[in-house]
């Protein structure tokens, strides 16, 4: 798992913003968007739902993506993926 | 990889529990599961042109339909009909009114539901289908 400070040096492929959507809304729009990441490419997922820190991480781990890490930050949460 | 199977009996015609379906909806096409829903009874007067967008009745705590029904909205919660629409888009969901269900509501023909559902069955096809799946829920 990357640190705060390691996640914020990242360069997103992709970002996502989903704040603002309930649950399933993020894990949606994250699994639409992935196809739009280059393997090895990095997602950056933004969500004001706090399930979503937990179903990313499952929903990718499932799929062979890697979870990077989280932080919180003005009400909502930024989440990194390695496809 | 084999798709997961997702069998759902949607009995209900409440916008309280056809929201939470649509949620289970989401999960399973996050999940790329095959789903197949069958509507039975209730569920056929929710799925009828004529009252999908408009019915707004709720199953629980029926008191506090109004605070319920403001949340939706306050928290972007879309529509059950899109909930169920956007499934479709990301994984295979078919969509069965039961025959006998829709005849209730005075519905004979496809065509007397929502362009969600694809066809009229008979509850066989349910039966073999929640057989056969690796999820089977009834709503």
């Amino acid at each position: 798992m990357m640190t705060t400070e390691e996640l914020r040096k990242l360069k997103a492929d992709k970002v996502v913003d989903a704040r603002g959507t309930a649950c399933p809304g993020p894990l949606l729009a994250v699994k639409q968007a992935i196809a739009d990441v280059p393997d090895g490419g990095i997602m950056e997922i933004l969500s004001s739902d706090e399930g979503t820190k937990k179903d990313v991480p499952r929903w990718a781990e499932k799929r062979g993506y890697q979870y990077l890490g989280d932080f919180e930050e003005s009400g909502y949460f930024t989440i990194y993926l390695k496809k | 990889m084999e798709k997961k199977k997702l069998c759902l009996a949607l009995y209900t015609g409440s916008v309280d529990k056809l929201t939470a379906a649509g949620v289970i909806l989401g999960g399973a096409a996050a999940e790329d599961m095959d789903v197949e829903i069958f509507v039975l009874l209730q569920a056929a007067f929710a799925f009828k042109k004529e009252n999908a967008m408009f019915n707004d009745r709720v199953a629980e705590i029926t008191d506090k339909k109004d605070e319920f029904l403001a949340s939706l909205k306050r928290l972007g919660t879309p529509h059950w009909t899109e909930a169920f629409r956007k499934a479709k888009g990301l994984t295979s969901v078919k969509i069965h009114i039961c025959g006998f269900a829709g005849k209730v509501w005075y519905g004979e023909k496809l065509d007397d539901f929502i362009d969600l559902a694809d066809d009229i069955c008979g509850i066989a096809q349910y039966i073999q289908t929640a057989e056969v799946a690796d999820l089977d829920l009834f709503i």
